[in-house]
């Protein structure tokens, strides 16, 4: 392309100093609370979390709702952060490597994994660990072929993934010609979706959902640790801010943003068998049916303050928005009961989403700022 | 003439050079009509039906040929807008839901008031144009990316029409939309009145993008927005439209859709289309960057995705398998407008 | 010196000044970009532009083309106060501005590039025929065949592209075109060519304020001359009355901080060398041999291929021709990475694109470069390393932050720059390139990082500076070679003059004289 939007050859001096360093000073304690909670989404979030939970109760309190908005109903609702949350920190990782990075695939992924992980562990008698070890590479050899393109072809992520997501999910439904496999052991899977109450602590402390100890929280805090405290989180960062400044730095921008897709892959592949145990069979169109998982898995992250131009996201924010977006649907279903409920949750969602998107827009606008 | 600099390497895809050939001293005034992706695709497909009509006797009899010719009419519509909406640099992925919007309202409006058919297009389309207005108002006004919007808005859509079906499916439609048919009602002559209406729809969007400073415009933003503001375009204007004519065509698409079902509607209906339409675009070889596409390519995008489901089915594969091909096609098309761009950067 | 006096202001002309600035400034921050201009351009002649980089030109042109609006001072047209807010008001006065950086849409046509945003029209329908016979018209008095009218722009070459450029800015009935560094990219055909045109211009009244670094074509096509330097216009000349060598005294001023402490370069077989180094189109048999602790500049004006040089030495692009030794052994970097194993550390052009990582914090800036070493196993970042090598970074270089947790986007360009050379320095390099180590920087961070560079070259570094300031380039290197048509050709020892080197630079014709 032959454009660009600043003309000249000699850049003009760069300023002394900027908006943010200026609206730092002397403002107004309202004002410096505005400003935190626009440019910090960790506050916004959870500001927005405690208004929801106190609101509730209120009316669980008052006996608007069909039933209690207790922390037990609270922790067995925990069970429908388990995929939103991985399959947004999959988000997290390809949105952050920059250059329009976004996974339209991850939920095709989820089908044709769970599949595969169907027949090692259910058919073809495989160990649990095995066919667990086999989803996540499977999983991630499906990332590798996004992230090749993606990142070594220089294809556009948006069409690329949304290409993927067809074949992935054609070969879902082809592969055991449109049938579920749910076999005794796969059956027998279900009980580890069920909720448990953890030793050492009193009875009264709500049964949480064992998948949120076993997928969940190692996840989050592998993607955390790789992020906040690896030298290939450090380089993801980097690639997303600027990736130009990267390649000049030395960073091998390709292979990190390849590493992006098949980690998220890879997570895909883990949620497969998440998805598999809830429902106790694995069905060939888990990760696609309805909205499929990977729109509210980009509407997390996005609301979890994941810049969709890339180098910015935080996995606390991603966990933050996910209970957010439980919690919220949990009451809502209390509140409004029946199907009128479960369709609240998508006005919610939707409008929690643009809200979010337009409050980045304005924050950035208005002090240059960041996440 | 003889080959110039301008007739670089840089079109593998046999696109024919900018520089039209000046035989019989009369200069063509515009780059060719037909890109080289085009052409290809015309081939493509010419090839699949030939192969297609020796495979399966079936195929090419006016059984098999009117319904996927129906069958795609609404991909290619929304196409259309979906076409002007990528050649801006934008993207619109809750056409799916805006067809549902207004294919359950104006269900439902003509079972409770058998509402006529005129009346049903102009409801639709009608309410295709305010859903389009809300996803152009707020990508043109609150400069946030347009993918992130109508994910937004894919949902609150989708909230709307389940509201309105209320918890169950909309049955006992009356046949008022047959004239868009499959059906004996639907064509006239043998050729299906909704195949035609979309030809008719394309050609004229295809004309307004080539020929009117308006349509050239939306190309000016694609290639660069903050070039085409100091030029003078109301770069807001021109998006805000974009988005409004997607929405009034997936409102008459809506029609097809009802048209082409059973008497009763299920909740699912238009899930998915916004994907499929997508895909129509970008293997016509619009660029998903902005800056570039046609309205034919995506007539033939549709054609070719409608082809190959049809066929898959006929030659009595997996349906399902057609995505596979539909997948496939998509990385194809991208990967020849990639090659495209780089040996004629590299010239 | 025989510098003349200023021509009087227009005054006592019979007529107004097509379009003159008085008084004008402009700040950015804390940088006054321009402290006070004053120019008058006459209707159909050509007006030359020139000072050095920095002399504030580039805001002046900008001011004039409504891309920036003056602080204070007035500008007039055909004798009328006018205000310039936006492109529009520019544009609406007649003012056509062409930059170096073509702002063309790639993939419409020559005709319709010409014409965005205010088409020919009949019955609602562009009339291509209408466009198409004025493009001609505009491509035949450009030299251009008139076939190009309907091709592509994006295949196009960048001189043709330009010159679709100024066809764009005729197009609308321009009264002063502003021609922005026009020949830097090309040929001396190509150059020809342009001048004809601004010939034919000139001659149906436009005016055309011309702005080049190559000062031997003034004396080809200009009428007038204004001077900048400092952000102040120096006064205009009827270019009649001066030569090369007093209009660079002109730029340059009486000033001489061409003074530099003396430094002994230890003797020693060469860190660097680069034998017949070419890169095809962009420069071609440049040698250069660099000892450790040696400054040699390498000078050039934009487009001469000197920025290509830097970017071969270090991986981004690789050589055509010649060989790279690093301590006497033939390196080939394929990249980056390999360059940086081989102690090659390059300090960007452009600052924001190629070296910042804006929203990050000053600490992840310069650590980037060097996650290896400052990890355990390579794999956890050493979060207390890193804070350290920050810290000791920042005031090291005297960057001005409150903590190495700011964001680098907070920092002024000055101390933005001392953060991307601090990641150069981590691991001291063996041999560090700079290019343009100091552009768009204050003066006193400016003394900092040449004091920076200095210092490491004392420690033993080989140090290769690409810059098209040549102040600086003079001012703190041991040798100095100006590159000029893609190849180094007069080498300068530490006693050089401005004037000598901006001579050779700017026009090897003129080498006879300014050497006489």
């Amino acid at each position: 392309m032959s454009t660009q939007t600043t003309p000249g050859t000699e850049p003009a001096a760069d300023s002394g100093s900027t908006a943010a360093e200026v609206a730092g000073r002397g403002e107004s304690l309202p004002g410096k609370v505005l400003r935190i909670l626009l440019t910090q989404r960790i506050a916004l979030l959870v500001l927005l979390l405690a208004t929801v939970l106190i609101t509730m109760s209120q009316l669980s309190a008052n006996n608007y709702l069909s039933a209690p908005y207790s922390t037990s109903y609270l922790a067995a609702t925990l069970i429908n952060a388990v995929p939103l949350v991985m399959l947004g920190l999959a988000e997290l990782l390809v949105i952050t490597s920059g250059r329009g990075g976004i996974d339209l695939s991850v939920g095709a992924i989820v089908s044709l994994t769970g599949m595969v992980f169907g027949f090692a562990y259910g058919e073809w008698g495989w160990s649990l660990p095995a066919a667990l070890v086999l989803a996540v590479v499977f999983g991630g050899l499906c990332g590798a072929v996004n992230g090749g393109l993606i990142a070594y072809l220089g294809f556009p992520a948006l069409i690329t993934t949304l290409a993927t997501y067809y074949g992935f999910s054609s070969l879902a439904l082809v592969v055991n010609d449109q049938r579920p496999i749910n076999s005794q052991p796969v059956q027998d899977l279900y009980s580890t979706a069920s909720a448990v109450s953890l030793p050492f602590l009193p009875d009264a402390f709500p049964r949480i959902p064992l998948g949120v100890f076993t997928f969940l929280i190692p996840t989050a805090l592998v993607v955390w640790l790789v992020l906040a405290r690896t030298t290939y989180g450090r380089r993801l960062y980097a690639i997303g801010t600027n990736d130009v400044a990267a390649e000049w730095t030395g960073i091998n921008v390709a292979r990190t943003r390849f590493t992006a897709y098949v980690a998220a892959g890879a997570i895909s592949g883990l949620v497969a068998v998440v998805t598999v145990a809830q429902f106790a069979s694995a069905r060939p169109d888990s990760g696609v049916a309805g909205n499929g998982m990977a729109l509210p898995a980009i509407t997390i992250a996005v609301l979890g303050g994941v810049a969709i131009t890339g180098g910015i996201g935080r996995v606390a924010g991603v966990v933050l928005a996910t209970l957010l977006i439980v919690w919220l649907n949990a009451g809502i279903l209390l509140a409004v009961p029946g199907n009128a409920g479960s369709q609240l949750q998508l006005f919610a969602l939707g409008v929690v989403l643009i809200f979010a998107a337009l409050l980045n827009g304005f924050s950035n606008r208005r002090y240059g700022g960041t996440s | 003439m003889s080959s110039s600099i301008l007739t670089p390497a840089g079109r593998p895809d046999g696109e024919p050079a900018a520089v039209a050939p000046q035989d019989g001293g009369r200069q063509r005034l515009l780059p060719s009509p037909v890109t080289g992706q085009e052409m290809v695709l015309i081939v493509v497909i010419a090839l699949l039906w030939l192969a297609l009509s020796l495979a399966t006797p079936a195929f090419f009899t006016s059984g098999s040929i009117v319904p996927l010719l129906v069958g795609m009419t609404p991909i290619a519509l929304i196409g259309v807008g979906m076409t002007i909406v990528i050649i801006t640099g934008g993207i619109d992925v809750s056409v799916g839901s805006i067809v549902m919007v207004c294919s359950v309202i104006v269900a439902q409006t003509m079972v409770g008031s058998g509402l006529p058919l005129p009346l049903a297009v102009l409801l639709a389309v009608a309410i295709g144009g305010v859903l389009g207005l809300v996803n152009g108002v707020l990508i043109a006004y609150g400069r946030v990316h347009a993918i992130i919007i109508t994910f937004g808005t894919l949902n609150l859509f989708r909230f709307i029409g389940l509201q309105v079906f209320g918890s169950s499916t909309v049955e006992g439609i009356p046949r008022t939309l047959n004239f868009f048919g499959r059906g004996e009602a639907g064509r006239t002559l043998g050729i299906p009145h909704s195949f035609v209406i979309m030809l008719v729809i394309a050609a004229l969007a295809w004309w307004y993008l080539r020929h009117t400073a308006g349509g050239r415009h939306f190309y000016a933003i694609g290639g660069d927005s903050q070039a085409a503001r100091l030029a003078g375009i109301s770069v807001r204007t021109r998006v805000l439209m974009a988005y409004v004519v997607t929405g009034l065509l997936a409102g008459l698409a809506s029609c097809f859709v009802l048209a082409q079902g059973t008497s009763s509607l299920a909740a699912n209906v238009g899930s998915g289309l916004e994907l499929a339409v997508i895909a129509a675009v970008v293997i016509g070889g619009t660029s998903i960057i902005g800056g570039r596409g046609s309205v034919l390519g995506t007539v033939l995008g549709a054609l070719l995705v409608q082809t190959v489901a049809t066929g898959v089915t006929q030659l009595g594969w997996r349906s399902q398998l057609s995505d596979l091909f539909v997948g496939l096609f998509i990385l194809i098309a991208v990967g020849a407008d990639l090659i495209r761009q780089r040996t004629r950067r590299a010239s | 010196m025989t510098t003349p006096q200023p021509s009087t202001p227009s005054t006592d002309r019979a007529r107004p000044a097509r379009l003159s600035v008085s008084g004008v400034s402009k700040r950015f921050g804390a940088v006054r970009a321009i402290r006070h201009a004053d120019m008058a351009v006459q209707p159909g002649t050509v007006h030359a532009l020139v000072g050095e980089n920095g002399a504030g030109k580039s805001t002046l042109i900008k001011i004039l083309s409504g891309a920036e609006t003056a602080d204070a001072g007035t500008i007039t047209f055909d004798g009328a106060p006018v205000s310039i807010t936006s492109t529009h008001d520019a544009m609406a006065l007649g003012i056509a501005t062409v930059y170096q950086e073509p702002q063309l849409f790639a993939e419409l046509t020559v005709s319709e590039n010409v014409f965005t945003g205010r088409e020919l029209t009949r019955g609602g329908r562009v009339d291509w025929a209408a466009q198409n016979a004025k493009v001609v018209e505009l491509l035949d008095l450009l030299g251009l065949p008139a076939r190009y009218a309907t091709a592509t722009v994006g295949g196009l070459s960048i001189a043709e592209q330009q010159q679709v450029s100024i066809a764009k800015a005729l197009a609308g009935d321009a009264k002063v075109l502003i021609l922005d560094e026009p020949s830097a990219i090309l040929t001396d055909r190509e150059v020809e060519v342009l001048f004809s045109v601004v010939r034919r211009l000139t001659a149906a009244g436009v005016s055309i304020i011309y702005i080049s670094h190559r000062l031997d074509e003034l004396f080809v096509i200009a009428d007038e001359v204004t001077v900048m330097r400092d952000g102040q216009t120096i006064g205009t000349h009827p270019i009649a009355d001066l030569d090369v060598r007093q209009i660079v005294e002109l730029m340059v001023g009486g000033i001489l901080d061409d003074a530099r402490p003396d430094r002994a370069v230890p003797p020693g077989d060469p860190r660097l060398e680069l034998r017949g180094l070419g890169l095809a189109g962009q420069f071609h048999d440049v040698d250069v041999s660099i000892r450790p602790g040696e400054i040699v500049a390498l000078y050039g004006l934009i487009g001469s291929g000197v920025a290509e040089i830097g970017a071969t030495v270090y991986g981004m692009a690789r050589a055509t021709a010649g060989t790279i030794l690093v301590d006497g052994e033939p390196v080939r970097p394929r990249s980056p990475r390999e360059a940086k194993d081989l102690g090659i550390a390059l300090l960007p052009a452009n600052r924001k694109e190629q070296g910042l990582f804006s929203f990050q914090p000053i600490s992840f800036n310069i650590s980037a470069g060097h996650l290896p070493l400052l990890s355990r196993l390579r794999v956890w970042v050493d979060r207390r390393r890193e804070r350290e090598v920050a810290r000791s970074m920042i005031s090291r270089l005297s960057v001005k932050t409150p903590h190495e947790r700011q964001a680098v986007s907070a920092l002024s360009g000055g101390n933005a720059q001392k953060v991307v050379l601090a990641r150069q320095l981590v691991d001291r390099p063996r041999v560090l390139v700079l290019a343009e180590p100091t552009q768009g920087v204050d003066v006193g961070a400016k003394e900092e990082i040449h004091r920076i560079i200095t210092q490491l070259a004392d420690e033993g570094t080989a140090v290769l500076i690409v810059t098209s300031d040549l102040a600086e380039a003079i001012r703190i290197a041991d040798r100095l070679q100006v590159v000029r048509a893609g190849t180094t050709t007069t080498e300068f020892g530490p006693g050089a003059t401005q004037v000598d080197v901006l001579a050779a630079a700017a026009g090897a014709e003129d080498e006879q004289e300014v050497t006489a």
